[in-house]
Formats: C-alpha cells, sequence, structure tokens
C-alpha cells in the first residue's frame, strides 16, 4: 500500500482460513474484526497488522519466515561480501534476495555487462505486488545473479513488459494461492542465436539459455515485485515451474509456422506442462482426443473465470506432423481443441470452483447437467505451439483463469 | 580472503504519499459498504460484521458489492458507486 502512495491504511485481520468454515467459526471472525475496529476507532490499535494467524502455514524456523517490506528497502544499495562461492550465496539466501540456489555475484562491472549501454535509470513501469520501480539497473542484477549473458537481457526486457501489461494481471498472478508460473515461449532467430532451445528436453533441464532466462523472471518476479512466498505470493504449494520457465518454439519443426512472427517473447501465465502421452493414435482426432482429455480436470482452474481462460497446447513435433499430415491447419486444431476440451455441467458442479465461478449469463442459464462447457471463450484462446524432439508426448499448459497471454517484440538492439 | 562489492538486487519504490482519512468517531447514521472479492464465506462475514455495525455502532445502511472474481481488480465503476454512496468501505483481500 505505502508504495501506491497510501500509508496506514486500517487493515482488519482474521484467523485464516475463511473458506470451508462453519458459520458459529465464521462468526467468530466477524467478531476479531468488529473488536480490532472498535481498537482502531478508540486510538489503541494499530494498522500495522500484516501477519495474520494461519495455522496451516507450518513456517517455524526464524529462517524460513518471509522477509518484511520494511527489512527489504532498509538494506543499503550495495554490500561488501566475502569474495567466496559459499559466503555469496550464505550472504544473499539470508537477505532472502536469491531463489534458494547459488547466484552469480552482481558486481558493478557485470551489471555494467549486462545494461550494455543502456540507461540504467529507466523505469519500465512499477511491479506489483509492492509497486516497486522497474529499473534497467534491477533488472540487470538479477540476470547477473541468475548466469544470463549479457545477449539474454533484451529477452528479459521484453518479457518484463510483457508482464507488465495490464492484460497479464502481473498482480493477480504475483500473489495467487494458485501455483502459476509466467511461462515464457519465445520466437525468432535471436533466440536461437543466444542458445534458446525448443528441441528434446526444452523444458529442462539442461540450457543454460533456457534455465537462466526464467531464473532471472523469477529473481525479478522475487526482489524487485516483492512477492516472497508466503509473503504477498501466496502460492499454497508453488511448483517447480516458479524457479525457471522459458522455452524456444521448435519452428523448423512447427507445419504451421511460428506461434508468433519475428523475434518475439509471449509471457503466459501457466502451470506447470501436463504431459500427454499419446503412442498409438495415427489421426489427427486420435491425438486431439487425448489432448483435450488431458487439458480438463475439475481441479484445473481454466474456465471458472471464463473471459480470461486460455490453453496452451504445445505438440511435440511426431504429433504435429501426424494431426498436419491429416489436414488440420493451427485454426482446425485451436478449433478441435475449443469444441472438445470441455466438462460437463453436472460435473463442474460438484467442486473446484463451483460457486465462485464468473461466467457470462448464457453459460449461467445452461441448465442441462449433461451440457458440455467450454473452457476457454474462443478457439483463439487455444494456444498451438510446437516443442520438444523425438516421442510421442505433447503437453498441455492450463492458464491460471486471471491472466491473459501478452506477447513483445524483442530488441536485440536495446531500445 | 578477499571482499567484493555486490549491488542489491531489490527493486525501489518511490511515491507520493496520499493522505487516509481517519475512521469516523461516531458511525451513527452512516452507510457502510463491502467490497466481496468473492472468496468463500466474505458474504457471510460481511453479513455478521455489518449487524455488528447495525446493532452497536447504529449503521444506518450496508452495501455488499461483489467483484466479478477473486484475481482481477473490481471494476472503475464498482469502486465509483462505492466512493459515493458509503461512508467507509471494507475491501475483502486474501483468502
Amino acid at each position: 500500500m505505502g508504495a501506491q502512495g497510501v500509508s496506514a491504511l486500517p487493515l482488519l485481520v482474521v484467523e485464516h482460513p475463511l473458506g470451508g468454515e462453519r458459520p458459529e467459526a465464521i462468526a467468530r471472525r466477524a467478531q476479531q474484526a468488529f473488536e480490532q475496529l472498535h481498537a482502531l476507532i478508540a486510538g489503541s490499535g494499530t494498522s500495522d497488522r500484516t501477519e495474520p494467524t494461519d495455522r496451516a502455514s507450518g513456517a517455524t524456523a526464524a529462517s524460513n519466515r518471509p522477509p518484511t517490506a520494511e527489512a527489504d528497502l532498509a538494506a543499503p544499495a550495495t554490500i561488501d561480501i566475502p569474495d567466496d562461492p559459499i559466503a555469496i550465496l550464505d550472504a544473499f539466501t539470508e537477505r532472502n534476495w536469491a531463489d534458494g540456489l547459488p547466484i552469480i555475484a552482481p558486481t558493478a562491472e557485470r551489471v555494467s555487462a549486462m545494461l550494455d549501454g543502456r540507461d540504467a535509470a529507466k523505469s519500465l513501469g512499477i511491479m506489483p505486488p509492492l509497486w516497486r520501480q522497474v529499473t534497467l539497473e534491477k533488472l540487470a542484477v538479477n540476470a547477473v545473479m541468475a548466469g544470463c549473458e549479457p545477449r539474454a537481457f533484451p529477452i528479459i526486457l521484453a518479457a518484463v513488459e510483457a508482464m507488465l501489461d495490464r492484460a497479464f494481471n502481473l498482480y493477480g498472478v504475483q500473489a495467487t494461492t494458485h501455483p502459476v508460473a509466467p511461462l515464457l515461449v519465445v520466437n525468432g532467430a535471436y533466440g536461437r542465436q543466444i542458445g534458446l532451445h525448443g528441441g528434446s528436453g526444452c523444458f529442462g533441464p539442461g540450457f543454460r539459455a533456457n534455465a537462466t532466462i526464467g531464473r532471472a523472471i523469477r529473481l525479478i518476479l522475487l526482489n524487485v515485485g516483492g512477492a516472497w512466498p508466503g509473503r504477498y505470493d501466496m502460492a499454497t504449494q508453488g511448483s517447480p515451474a516458479k524457479f525457471s520457465y522459458c522455452i524456444a518454439e521448435n519452428e523448423a519443426a512447427s507445419p504451421w509456422g511460428p506461434l508468433a512472427e519475428g523475434d518475439t517473447v509471449t509471457v503466459y501465465g501457466g502451470e506447470p506442462p501436463h504431459n500427454v502421452n499419446d503412442h498409438v493414435s495415427t489421426t489427427a482426432s486420435g491425438i486431439l482426443t487425448t489432448v483435450c482429455d488431458t487439458a480438463v480436470s475439475l481441479g484445473s482452474n481454466v474456465g471458472w473465470y471464463f473471459s480470461q481462460s486460455q490453453l496452451l497446447v504445445v505438440l511435440g513435433p511426431e504429433h504435429a506432423r501426424t494431426i498436419a499430415d491429416d489436414g488440420f491447419t493451427r485454426a482446425d486444431v485451436q478449433r478441435f481443441v475449443y469444441e472438445h476440451a470441455r466438462l460437463p455441467l453436472g460435473r463442474l458442479k460438484l467442486a473446484g470452483m463451483w460457486g465462485m465461478h464468473d461466467w457470462p449469463a448464457w453459460m449461467n442459464a445452461v441448465a442441462d447437467p449433461e451440457a458440455l462447457m467450454p473452457q476457454v471463450p474462443s478457439p483463439d484462446d487455444v494456444f498451438v505451439a510446437v516443442a520438444g524432439g523425438s516421442g510421442k508426448h505433447s503437453a498441455v499448459v492450463p492458464n491460471c483463469t486471471f491472466s491473459r497471454a501478452v506477447s513483445r517484440p524483442i530488441k536485440p538492439g536495446g531500445d | 580472503m578477499g571482499q567484493i562489492r555486490v549491488l542489491n538486487p531489490i527493486g525501489v519504490v518511490k511515491a507520493q504519499t496520499v493522505a487516509v482519512p481517519s475512521l469516523p468517531q461516531s458511525w451513527s447514521g452512516r452507510t457502510v459498504g463491502f467490497l466481496d472479492n468473492t472468496k468463500s464465506n466474505f458474504d457471510r462475514l460481511a453479513g455478521d460484521l455489518g449487524t455488528m455495525l447495525r446493532e452497536r455502532y447504529g449503521v444506518a445502511a450496508v452495501v455488499h458489492r461483489r467483484k466479478a472474481n477473486a484475481s482481477t481488480p473490481a471494476s472503475p465503476e464498482l469502486i465509483a458507486e462505492l466512493a459515493k454512496t458509503c461512508d467507509v468501505v471494507f475491501a475483502g483481500s486474501a483468502d
């Protein structure tokens, strides 16, 4: 709140969780809130209650407690530490400046090389949830830490610009209990030139550009945005994809051309990839039926907030070739998935997010429990990319339901 | 062992301060609003708290509005409506 210029906003903090509790427990929480309000009005309460009681958090040791926003901002612009890999890791870990893994020390020399003549003070805007300035210097510091080569920096800049687009809803992506992570899908020659990999094992591990660019994005979200696990990043369980999530599309293997034209990065708020294992189908219909069945589940977030729901289908090259040889264009794939990646209304009513859903009027008016409900608003909300190597596997990446993919051009030569 | 100087990776905040009005001392006759973030049981919490505010503070009216969903901001129109009609708004946040 302070970063958006609002200080001392009164907060009433009730015991967590609220969802799933019985009426008498809710009444007790209302009483808690009323007592806090009464104290604030009387002048005896404090508006600085930012640590709710949470019996589910599991945090015990001091080293596992999330950092405070105040401690973050009190740290000096530079620190002097022993020039030793373990000491560097210790220093960054105890300050909650790293992601749990060793980092490359961000010396002024390395940061300058990463900036490559760009204006360090230039800001791309403010990043939620703590609304901190996204200066090129801070982006470069985190890119160095991640192990990026300077030639990766234009991709990082484009990805950050994309995430700051309102349509991506970075605040929601950062703060949610959902395990969403920004997946970067990079198109174009520049990505290939710097070593981004879209072939075998593209989702990991093994490729420096993929791993470090994805990691830089996470460090930026942690350190610049301020979303630390358990503090503002409220992902219940997180995910391995939140360490690093970046691939190149395998454009050479795509029967339909690239996901995006030119040197482009597309940022998509998604779950980790769900494997689509189809070793037997010899038709488009067969493979895409397996894709569609994998794409829908009661536990998926896709479809609940309908207007922002999207699906990403990452076809392995062999599956893509089979589908294309069956006469399918990319638009045909999109249409098939849109029409068949559905669940019956009666099943959706069982659990998941039923009752919290945000549907248009026509969907809310459907009464037949056997009616198959679409997961996304249109075929255009099904993205089809090709990546991977040999083998009869593809992947579906469901989005978080409250963020839309955004693409930005990569500018290798700077602004 | 030698020392190296490293840069702080934390983003900085630059913002102008907006003064938050104090909570009213008297709530009698006032209108309070609840901006429901649609998370489970916020409506019940708002209902219970609204009842307490009527009974114990003499609040005259309670306005309850829901966002479209929990994960995107409230619409400008919704915020404008609450700002226009309410003296105090309780905005539901988190879970």
